[in-house]
């Protein structure tokens, strides 16, 4: 229907393609699309098996209504009519690009709804450490034209990020490459000494031998990054992610450091700066009846869920079939790819951003917004045009009396 | 489209020297000669004033700092413990903040307040679409932004290896095309770069630790790249030294490093202090001004501070990070940014009984009101980092009203106000005078042709206030506010939200640069070389649909 004429299968080879499916953002990468999308000069795990749930044959792409085929107005209005009915309703997962977050905004104002991302909870360490004390950053291109020392800190960034350490151009075992990773339980305690040696603080014993020596080369490195990856950071993961920027704001009086967060990826950093620059707030946030409220603690996806707290939950995934935290009892809009929403109330399927649609992403380091084509032909609606059509079924259906609802104006 | 005619209002309109009442006639979005058959809808502006829509050519409304200050302060974004209220307006969707209000809230305000136009002068090529996007956001305000250049390691490369001018040349008109900006900007010339190899300070005549090149040489490169480029706005120059106590023989220095070139020296309020006096530190607004008033090639926006909370987001992290201990509250964000640019976000309040704060208040107004030519001065506070957009009608009054001025200049810190050059000036701005610095001056700097000025065949934005003895609040909330034709505010209340269009320039430039482009983004850079440039199509969506606005390059006379 609305297909962003991507290039037909039969007439190309091999096409430029940036995969969307982890926050790397990838550009450099090829795509062939025949007889199914491969990729095609790299290995990445993860954009292969992304790429493996688009082989032609997948399941059907018609929007359900109760496990029901129908058409998409249909659907859309029925979606409308549930958010007119819910009294809070939740809107989550929010895997989607900027369009489709500038969609989803003027719904969630229209509607009352609490915001947060899939994911949110890692989002959320970021932010609460930003929030309460700053940090300095850096981003890809500085780390490989500059880092001569790169700290892999409670991760190995790999395995999540299969191309992260060719993208620093750095081999995993280069000499540059240094890693703390003494498990979830140790982590802090860890890092708090490391901070300690660096700063130069007195310490109640002498430091482990491998712990002193890596402090004395984040002194002695010129420019040193500190890597980090929220969803691994073990809980008060914000305490760690202190501790890292302590070492950097230390390093910084002498040398020059700086700190990089991996995470944000599925569109939720994408659809965090989206809201934070239309609103003023970030995730978890909502225009409630006492005004716009930003409640990074009790706006917790999974915890409204377990809670009761919301009665309507409007999940968006359109990068993956990723369903809702298992807690979701209350009724659900889906909108995901095809196959996705089992036992939803409204399922819609969607393009997916990158694959059967063009769209745009921020990449994990934040400063750099990533152009996304369409490679295969989906005959998908995009989230921003399914959200659009059902905000304005919404108003449709407010500003007609309840008997005329459904009636085409 | 229907005729509006607004009838019997003083229209102050410096660009054809009238200041006079007169009746204005608005047909199809533009301004027209008394069309010879009545109007549609009459409009009663007697006992107002008529300007062109406002603009601001210096405000940080759209990018990654912009983000990361709201980020940075959700306490902006509450009051105390409360929420904000939502608007009361149904137009309005919810957006909040004070220094670092929401891209919607930004559009909303500054329409209230008359203004019709604003430029984020801080926009770098590879967060180019985020700037696009937030400016896009921003709604009924068209919109433009200049390209960070001068840090980037390219740049600094070629000048450090002597290459061929043309190339460089080139490589500025490639930028622009790319980042689809309005000119370009340099800030701290070099000193990014240096600070990302551990430099902390960077004087227009020092070497950069790596390049081996100064600030001069930087500086008068890019103004000479944009002469030969045919780009209208001058180099906007964010100078060397920023808040440094004697940085104003930075700021002399940058004007020779010039060499008669166009320039733009913005924020030069933080660019204009002195060593004398007990705190080593005072007001060079005396030497300032008569450089200014010497060079005709030179204008400035002054980005006067106003006491309170503000942020301050700038890509000097070399200076950000000096000044970050002084954050208040205590968090700073600050980044080195894809071998390009970097960014400081530091919330500070500027306090009236400080000596510092309260000088730079006086050095700002010092500048305004002892420069001879309002056609080389714009009024900005910078915002935010000197105060937020919001209080440009008190500045207004400020300037137009002495005994006003001396009134606040009296609650200040005693030395200060006791001792303030400021005391003995009499001036107070007339009408005529703020319109050239607000919207008049600023439209030419920028080449727009048809804004800025109330002629036949010009955009209708027309603002139409209340004239009052009180400027500040007769610049507060004007009775109408017309965008490109259409009633977008009435008396302080948004009346419909369209969507701003894109101000951008396209310069001539030799495109067999993008091979030499191509080689170097494949070995140093973190995208494709082909995903860099925005096109027109992507700009559009970008920006949420809204017009795009080229501007016209000027003749490039050999």
């Amino acid at each position: 229907m609305t297909d962003t004429s991507p290039a037909t299968a039969a007439d190309t080879g091999p096409q430029a393609w940036t995969c969307p499916f982890c926050p790397l953002l990838c550009d450099t990468l090829a795509l062939d699309a025949q007889p199914t999308p491969r990729l095609v000069g790299a290995t990445c795990a993860k954009a292969e098996a992304a790429l493996a749930r688009f082989t032609p044959g997948g399941p059907p792409a018609s929007p359900l209504l109760g496990g029901r085929a129908v058409a998409l107005p249909e659907a859309v209005a029925a979606a409308a009519t549930l958010l007119g009915q819910s009294r809070q309703p939740l809107f989550a997962g929010l895997g989607t690009d900027v369009a489709g977050a500038r969609a989803l905004y003027p719904l969630a104002c229209a509607t009352g709804a609490i915001c947060d991302a899939a994911g949110g909870a890692a989002l959320a360490q970021g932010l609460r450490v930003l929030q309460d004390r700053g940090r300095f950053s850096t981003t890809l291109a500085e780390v490989h034209e500059r880092a001569d020392l790169l700290v892999c800190v409670g991760t190995d960034p790999a395995q999540r990020y299969p191309l992260f350490f060719e993208r620093c151009g750095l081999p995993p075992e280069d000499p540059k490459v240094a890693r703390l990773d003494p498990g979830p339980e140790a982590l802090l305690e860890t890092v708090g000494l490391l901070a300690a040696a660096v700063e130069g603080r007195p310490l109640a014993a002498p430091l482990p031998e491998p712990l002193a020596a890596l402090a004395a080369r984040l002194r002695e490195a010129r420019y040193a990054v500190l890597v980090y990856e929220t969803a691994a950071l073990p809980a008060h993961g914000a305490l760690v992610v202190e501790a890292i920027n302590r070492i950097v704001a230390s390093l910084n009086r002498s040398t020059r450091a700086a700190a990089m967060a991996l995470g944000g990826g599925e569109g939720a950093s994408t659809v965090n700066e989206v809201f934070t620059w239309l609103s003023g707030l970030p995730m978890r946030s909502r225009a409630g009846p006492a005004g716009l409220e930003h409640e990074p603690l009790r706006f917790d996806a999974a915890r409204l869920l377990a809670r009761g707290e919301v009665d309507l939950l409007l999940w968006v995934s359109s990068f993956s079939p990723a369903e809702p935290p298992a807690s979701a009892s209350v009724p659900r809009i889906v909108l995901g790819p095809p196959g996705a929403g089992q036992g939803a109330e409204v399922f819609i399927p969607v393009a997916t951003p990158g694959v059967g649609a063009a769209g745009h992403l921020f990449r994990f380091d934040g400063s750099v917004v990533v152009p996304l084509r369409a490679v295969l032909p989906q005959g998908l609606p995009t989230v921003a045009e399914v959200v659009a059509q059902i905000q304005q079924a919404l108003l449709r259906q407010r500003s007609a009396p309840a008997a005329t609802v459904g009636v085409p104006a | 489209m229907s005729i509006r005619l607004i009838r019997g209002g003083r229209v102050v309109d410096p660009a054809h020297g009238i200041d006079e009442v007169r009746d204005l006639w608005i047909q199809d979005g533009r301004i027209t000669a008394p069309p010879g058959v009545p109007a549609d809808e009459e409009i009663d502006a007697s006992g107002c004033v008529i300007m062109a829509g406002g603009i601001d050519l210096h405000t940080h409304i759209g990018g990654g700092k912009v983000n990361l200050a709201r980020l940075l302060l959700p306490e902006d974004h509450r009051r105390g413990g409360d929420p904000i209220p939502l608007p009361g307006n149904p137009l309005e969707l919810a957006s909040c903040g004070g220094c670092a209000p929401g891209t919607l809230a930004t559009g909303y305000r500054y329409v209230e307040m008359g203004y019709t136009a604003a430029f984020e002068p801080a926009m770098m090529a590879c967060n180019a679409r985020h700037a696009h996007m937030e400016m896009g956001d921003t709604p009924i305000l068209d919109h433009g932004a200049y390209v960070m250049l001068g840090n980037d390691e390219l740049l600094l490369e070629m000048i450090s290896r002597g290459v061929d001018f043309q190339q460089i040349r080139d490589y500025m008109g490639w930028t622009i095309h790319a980042a689809k900006a309005m000119g370009v900007k340099v800030v701290n010339p070099g000193g990014i770069s240096a600070f990302k190899f551990n430099q902390r300070k960077l004087d227009v005549d020092q070497a950069h630790a790596h390049w081996q090149i100064t600030p001069r040489q930087v500086v008068n490169t890019l103004a000479r790249g944009l002469r030969e480029l045919g780009v209208p706005h001058p180099l906007h120059i964010h100078g060397s030294n920023l808040g440094v106590a004697g940085n104003i023989q930075s700021t002399l220095d940058t004007i020779a490093a010039l060499e008669g070139l166009p320039g733009h020296l913005t924020h030069i309020q933080f660019h204009a202090y002195g060593t004398e006096g007990p705190k080593k530190f005072s007001s060079a607004a005396l030497q300032l001004a008569e450089a200014v008033n010497a060079h005709a090639n030179i204008s400035i926006d002054v980005g006067q501070i106003m006491f309170g909370q503000t942020v301050t987001a700038s890509g000097d992290t070399m200076r950000q990070y000096a000044q970050s201990g002084l954050a208040q509250p205590r968090k700073w964000v600050g980044a080195d940014i894809e071998c390009e640019a970097g960014c400081g976000v530091v919330p500070f309040r500027y306090r009236e009984q400080s000596y510092v704060n309260a000088l730079q208040w006086v050095i700002g107004l010092e500048i305004f009101l002892l420069v001879n030519d309002p056609w080389r001065v714009v009024l900005t506070t910078d915002h935010p980092n000197g105060g937020p957009f919001t209080s440009y009608p008190h500045l207004i009054r400020l300037l137009m009203d002495r005994s006003f001025r001396e009134e606040q200049l009296a609650r200040l810190h005693p030395d200060v106000a006791a001792q303030a050059a400021l005391k003995s000036i009499t001036r107070e701005l007339s009408l005529s005078e703020i319109a050239i610095m607000t919207r008049a001056g600023p439209a030419r700097l920028l080449g727009l042709a048809d804004r800025g000025h109330l002629g036949a065949g010009a955009a209708a934005d027309v603002v139409v206030y209340r004239d009052q003895p009180d400027r500040e609040a007769m610049f507060t909330s004007p009775e109408y506010v017309f965008k490109d034709g259409t009633l977008v505010a009435r008396a302080g209340r948004i009346t419909a939200v369209t969507t701003g269009g894109t101000h951008f320039v396209e310069p001539e430039y030799d495109r067999g640069i993008e091979k030499t482009l191509r080689k170097h983004w494949e070995a140093h850079g973190s995208i494709r070389f082909d995903n860099v440039a925005i096109g027109r199509d992507e700009l559009c969506s970008c920006c949420n649909g809204g017009r795009l606005l080229p501007a016209a390059c000027f003749e490039v006379t050999p």
